[in-house]
């Protein structure tokens, strides 16, 4: 747009004005919440650092959700529906695991939640990655062929079977985890304290982000990943095997949907049978945000998701407060649908809108 | 898998080549043995059907021994060939509050419907068809059905109510009592008040967003269906103004009139409140399914069907595809906001919690289970789902427990009935129960095609 | 081409189907004395009856049966069989029956909308229904009472041992335009409740705020029927004790966090928070984040839709400890002669030995409710006017009169303290008639 003017010799003022309302409206936009953040900072400097905080935290959990999304979609251009609740399967399995079998709970020693936390880990990501697979096998590859349609009525379908196990697992009311991470803080910024949860939280998530672009990006397996997601008959005729490179994918994504589970059950301390379906849609809309099928992009849109939940709850000048929350994500997610549907990272493509 | 020769095919092929068999082997028969087939299926469906409840199974014969009628009738009247179903549904539902008490209980399924919920399947009925427009004609996916049921329960209740207490507006309507205040007008009135206000809000809803490809129209769609109720909850307190009462509901909600009687008392043991409500209910899903057809066989239904099939070629060959989209939209939104605000009329309440997301997914399921696209199997999806949910499965679970002494409690279960329901429809019988032949033949276009990775590769 | 084959098939089904339907026309329906008919087992039990003969009537329970109240709503329906069964089954002449109907879906773990409106259209139109135990929730009475009032042999009683949302009786501060009489359209009363109305409670919780010398108050409110009705009681009546309320918000029952909401809190430097609504709308999970961003020195009030107890020590833990909730009603220990008698012995018939608070007033209300039948001459518009004549001397709550609103005039509240993982009564207020109404 504005480089197009520049090429062109022309102001910029009929740069704007070929570009079309939607750019400018967006940035005035945005330059409206930059000054409300601004004004909260400026007047309750503790409370946003403390608010910005929790929401870069409950942005990273977003994060690894979305992560899954938004490589089942750019293997596949599937929302999988399902993926939410594979997440809250893995809280449930983390929770059912580290409580009944091998018994931690608030008084276990360090050294045990160690282990016994890195042990559920491996359990979780095993469980969720298999639920994945099999999912994708049953349900999705019959209708590899079928319109467009088809596979994502059929995710709905299985969203609503994965909710019923568990709601007969769970219950309908939310189910406290123990806490099993010291209570106290590791440090203290201008009164606020920040949990032992929070870091695990950040200190998981980033490597995983890491680990998994060096995947799509270095190996032999990402390579044939990437292939796919562009274009599955040429890859199929370079000799990759998609359907195995399907199932890997899917794999990879419920391993994720495992740790969000779990670093989710650790966090919020509490798990509910419909946190996948809420979270889900949250975390898709990061995805979308972000750029769907950008891995860095679901983190950063995460991130900024979960930032603006917390600072909608959390500020206290002119902030609509938490009854306007799910509205809000979910505007945000209309409007970027409408105006700018690859994303803040992605790349517009002809289909694009 | 199958088509590979023998010695290629990995030692697990028998088990999962089960789900392609018998479509394999259906394909395999030629016709006549196709029709012999198909009567064999009739009959056991006749059978069973005899066996939970011979009332049933005796329609569901009368039904089907209908089209035998057809050589009787002249070919002057042939129009009545297509009649004689519809006649006699038409005669067995309008009856049906007559005779639905000496009926006995179906075995598993309990007691038949009761009036009341003989009205609600007629609702979720007129509900669906309305998706059926939207899904089924157009293929545009619609996640959130739910916000148009909800904009048309509120304007029933905003206009027939003392939700507006400041106002005092009276507009034929029955049976409100002189020193009520608020508005209150015709509830037939509000009904097609209901219908445009919101076609309008589907048509606003779908300008900026008809666009969007299939899926992301999905999502967006979602969240229109997750903001409304949210707004619903949040109203009593826009700005200071309180339009919908929050979470308290707007409650009660004045009832339809007619000639005087006004239907929450009913008048006598005849005309008693649920059959007229069940008596009202039926000429609007006529009317409902009349529209429908009427438009599905029109110049715009004809376009609905191009660009369900292939957008692109459709706008080649000239389709005006936003306009389209958009009237699809709008119809849709159209027959939901009557049943939304004839539904809420019934209940004489409105409430934000009734409205999420389950909602739409179940109407969802309802089109197609029935096969999107067809109405007469829409309308059988709607009403057998809609049963389920109001009494079917808490008797389901009931007469179950009854037989086998165990505890299940059924309803704990639905979200997975339904899940099933929907996921079994699409690997199975994406056309549903009773398909057009020109959906079977779209689904299974290409399905049926070797792709070219299926083939094993020796190497990764 | 002959006519007649065509016509007479026509005429021939038109004449089978129509003989169908007018033969098997009108039957059903309850026959002579002795023959009530029941409710649809897809929402309600079966008739429970143990005396001689046949039920004539029915009495009917509306309370929600899944979800985390369902230990303390299930005794509710054991209270009232015990009381049934006391009285032999009998009211007057007639013998009685009862149903116990689920208001509430499995998904919700709570009232439903859909299930309420269909459950009274059930009453309404089963003439054998002769009275109605419930609701439990006042969203749900909402629905059901005016349904009642324009049935069909004129209105229908209801008793309430639970609702205490104070439109449903009368109006008032916090109340909505039209009511009460919005849910009497036939302009007879036919509604009364054994306990104290959300005006009440939140006066006694602003007593028992002002007695524990707390000074700036937050209130939250779940956006629900219930929840912000009691929450804007109790800044009303904070308000007329001139005690200040920093902030009143709601909070998102579908949040997974609530650490910004508590900070909102901590700015505006609460010392105590009131959480007005219910536990089951993710009440574990906002104590837990409040106690640990305002630091366990908080003072946490919650009416009662943070019982039953354990329900709170199960989703917030410690965070819980030392948390007040009240309860419109007294605590067992308290209660008169009649109502430990009530205690020991149906405690004994339970397995667990525990007697909740609510099935006292289950019980309560069932021994009122089968006195008006009594007293009535059997039709259920007269069950309903005797209904709000009620006059209790020493029964299982004491002593007490409804008045013309349907309220009763007996209106202690209980504050509860949460001990060690237990609940302990702290204290009982009756707060005086002109912080109510004043």
């Amino acid at each position: 747009m504005a480089t197009d003017a520049r090429r062109e010799n022309i102001s910029w003022i009929q740069g704007v004005r070929r570009a079309g309302i939607a750019p400018a409206f967006g940035f005035l936009l945005v330059a409206l919440l930059l000054l409300w953040l601004a004004v909260n900072l400026v007047q309750t400097p503790s409370d946003f650092v403390s608010v910005a905080l929790e929401g870069i935290t409950l942005g990273l959990v977003y994060g690894l959700i979305a992560l899954g999304y938004s490589l089942v979609y750019g293997i596949l251009e599937l929302i999988n529906f399902a993926h939410g609740d594979v997440f809250m399967l893995g809280s449930w399995i983390s929770f059912s695991f580290a409580a009944n079998r091998i018994g931690l709970d608030a008084g276990s020693s360090g050294f045990t939640v160690i282990w016994g936390l890195g042990l559920t880990l491996l359990v979780a990501m095993v469980f969720c990655g298999l639920l994945n697979v099999t999912i994708e096998r049953l349900a999705y590859r019959p209708l590899r062929n079928a319109p467009r349609l088809a596979p994502l009525i059929t995710a709905i379908g299985m969203s609503f079977i994965l909710q019923d196990v568990g709601l007969n697992r769970l219950g309908p009311a939310p189910v406290s985890v123990p806490n099993i991470l010291p209570t106290g803080a590791v440090f203290t910024i201008g009164g606020h304290e920040y949990r032992w949860s929070s870091l695990i939280v950040a200190l998981t998530t980033f490597p995983i982000l890491f680990l998994l672009m060096w995947l799509v990006q270095k190996t032999r397996q990402g390579k044939a990943m990437r292939a796919t997601a562009q274009d599955q008959e040429a890859a199929a005729m370079m000799g990759i095997n998609v359907n195995r490179t399907i199932s890997f994918t899917f794999l990879i994504a419920g391993s994720l949907a495992g740790v969000a589970g779990l670093l989710y059950a650790l966090y919020s301390t509490n798990i509910r049978y419909d946190q996948g379906f809420q979270l889900g849609l949250i975390a898709f809309t990061a995805a979308v945000l972000g750029g769907i099928g950008n891995l860095p992009g679901a983190v950063l849109g995460a991130i900024l998701i979960g930032l603006i939940q917390q600072f909608n709850e959390g500020l206290s000048w002119h902030a609509p407060s938490s009854q306007w929350t799910q509205s809000i994500v979910f505007a945000i997610l209309i409007l970027i649908l409408v105006f700018r549907p690859e994303g803040l990272l992605g790349e517009r493509t002809p289909e694009g809108g | 898998m199958t088509e590979l020769p023998e010695y290629r095919r990995p030692w697990w092929h028998r088990w999962t080549g089960l789900f392609g068999a018998p479509r394999r082997r259906w394909r395999a028969l030629d016709d006549r043995q196709r029709w012999q087939a198909g009567l064999v299926l009739r009959a056991v469906l006749v059978v069973v059907l005899l066996v939970i409840a011979w009332p049933l199974g005796a329609l569901v014969a009368i039904l089907m021994a209908a089209q035998y009628l057809d050589p009787y009738i002249p070919n002057e009247h042939a129009w009545a060939r297509r009649a004689v179903v519809p006649t006699i549904i038409a005669i067995v539902a309008i009856t049906y509050p007559f005779y639905n008490e000496s009926l006995g209980e179906m075995r598993l399924f309990g007691a038949f419907p009761d009036v009341n919920t003989a009205v609600i399947m007629g609702v979720y009925v007129i509900m669906a068809i309305g998706l059926n427009i939207v899904v089924g004609y157009a293929g545009l996916l619609d996640l959130g059905y739910v916000a148009f049921y909800a904009m048309g329960a509120y304007t029933c209740a905003w206009l027939a109510s003392v939700q507006f207490a400041g106002q005092d507006i009276r507009i034929g309507a029955v049976g409100v009592g002189g020193t009520t205040p608020g508005i209150h007008i015709s509830i037939w009135v509000i009904l097609l008040v209901a219908g445009l206000l919101t076609a309008l809000i589907g048509i606003l809803i779908g300008l900026p967003t008809l666009r969007l490809r299939g899926d992301y129209l999905a999502i967006v769609t979602l969240g229109f269906g997750e903001i409304l109720p949210q707004v619903a909850n949040n109203g009593d307190n826009l700005a200071g103004v309180n339009l919908t009462n929050g979470p308290n509901g707007i409650t009660p909600i004045d009832a339809p009139g007619f000639f005087g009687v006004n239907f929450q008392q009913g008048s006598g043991s005849f005309f008693t409140g649920p059959r007229l409500y069940f008596w009202f209910v039926l000429p609007l899903v006529m009317i409902t399914v009349f529209c429908s057809l009427r438009l599905r066989d029109s110049r715009l239904g004809r376009a609905w069907i191009a660009i369900r099939e292939d957008e692109t070629a459709a706008a080649a060959m000239g389709v005006p595809l936003m306009r389209t989209k958009t009237w699809a939209y709008a119809t849709g939104a159209f027959f939901g906001g009557v049943a939304g605000a004839y539904f809420a009329s019934f209940k004489s309440s409105t409430f934000p919690n009734d409205f999420n997301f389950n909602i739409s997914a179940f109407i969802l399921s309802m089109v197609i289970l029935g096969g999107m696209g067809n109405v007469w199997g829409v309308m059988f999806g709607a009403a057998f789902l809609a049963y389920l949910n109001q009494e079917g499965l808490a008797n389901i679970g009931h007469s179950l427990n009854q037989t086998f002494g165990t505890h299940l409690e059924v309803p704990l279960y639905q979200f997975g009935i339904y899940g099933a329901i929907i996921v079994l429809t699409m690997l199975i019988r994406p056309e549903g129960l009773i398909p057009s032949a020109r959906r079977r033949a779209e689904f299974h276009e290409g399905v049926a095609d070797t792709p070219l990775y299926d083939a094993r590769h020796d190497t990764a | 081409m002959s006519r007649s084959p065509f016509l007479a098939a026509l005429i021939g089904l038109t004449a089978v189907l129509a003989l169908l339907a007018a033969g098997c026309g009108g039957g059903g329906g309850g026959g002579g004395g002795g023959d009530a008919k029941a409710l649809p087992a897809s929402s309600c039990s079966d008739i429970y009856y143990q005396g001689d003969g046949n039920p004539d009537a029915i009495i009917a329970s509306d309370l929600p049966l899944q979800g985390s109240g369902r230990s303390q709503t299930v005794q509710m329906g054991e209270a009232i069989k015990f009381v049934l069964k006391q009285h032999n089954f009998k009211a007057g002449d007639l013998n009685i029956g009862y149903q116990s109907c689920d208001d509430a879906t499995a998904q919700e773990g709570a009232w439903a909308s859909e299930k309420c409106s269909a459950n009274a259209q059930a009453y309404a139109q089963n003439t054998s229904v002769i009275g109605v135990i419930g609701t439990f929730n006042s969203g749900c009475a909402e629905i059901i009472i005016p349904v009642l009032n324009r049935a069909p042999d004129g209105p229908v009683a209801m008793i309430s041992p639970a609702n205490t949302y104070v439109g449903l009786t009368h109006g008032g501060p916090g109340t909505a335009a039209g009511e009460p009489g919005k849910y009497y359209p036939s302009g007879k009363r036919n509604y009364i409740r054994i306990v104290a109305a959300d005006d009440f409670q939140g006066a006694a919780d602003a007593l028992h705020t002002q007695q524990l010398g707390l000074k700036k108050i937050y209130i939250l409110n779940d956006k629900q029927a219930y929840g912000l009705g009691v929450a804007t009681d109790y800044r009303n009546s904070l308000n007329k004790l001139g005690i200040k309320s920093v902030g009143f918000s709601a909070w998102n029952s579908k949040a997974s966090s609530y650490t910004g909401l508590a900070t909102q809190i901590k700015q505006s430097g609460a010392d105590a928070v009131f959480i007005g609504g219910l536990v089951c709308e993710n009440g574990g999970k906002l104590v837990k984040d409040l106690v640990s961003v305002l630091g366990k020195d908080v003072t946490l009030i919650a009416p009662d839709g943070f019982t039953p107890i354990s329900a709170v020590v199960d989703g917030a833990g410690d965070a819980a400890e030392g948390m007040y909730v009240s309860v419109a009603g007294q605590p067992n220990e308290k209660l008169g002669a009649k109502g430990k008698q009530f205690v020991k012995d149906f405690g004994a018939t339970q397995s667990s030995g525990q007697v909740d608070p609510y099935a006292a007033y289950a019980a309560q209300s069932a021994e009122v409710l089968l006195t008006a039948i009594e007293k009535s001459d059997g039709s259920r518009a007269d069950v309903a006017a005797q209904l709000l004549k009620t006059k209790v001397t020493d029964g299982i709550l004491g002593s007490f009169t409804i008045d013309a609103n349907g309220d009763t005039n007996s209106n202690p509240v209980t504050v509860y303290q949460i001990k060690g993982g237990k609940q302990t009564t702290y204290k009982t207020i009756t707060p005086p008639q002109d912080l109510v109404k004043g």
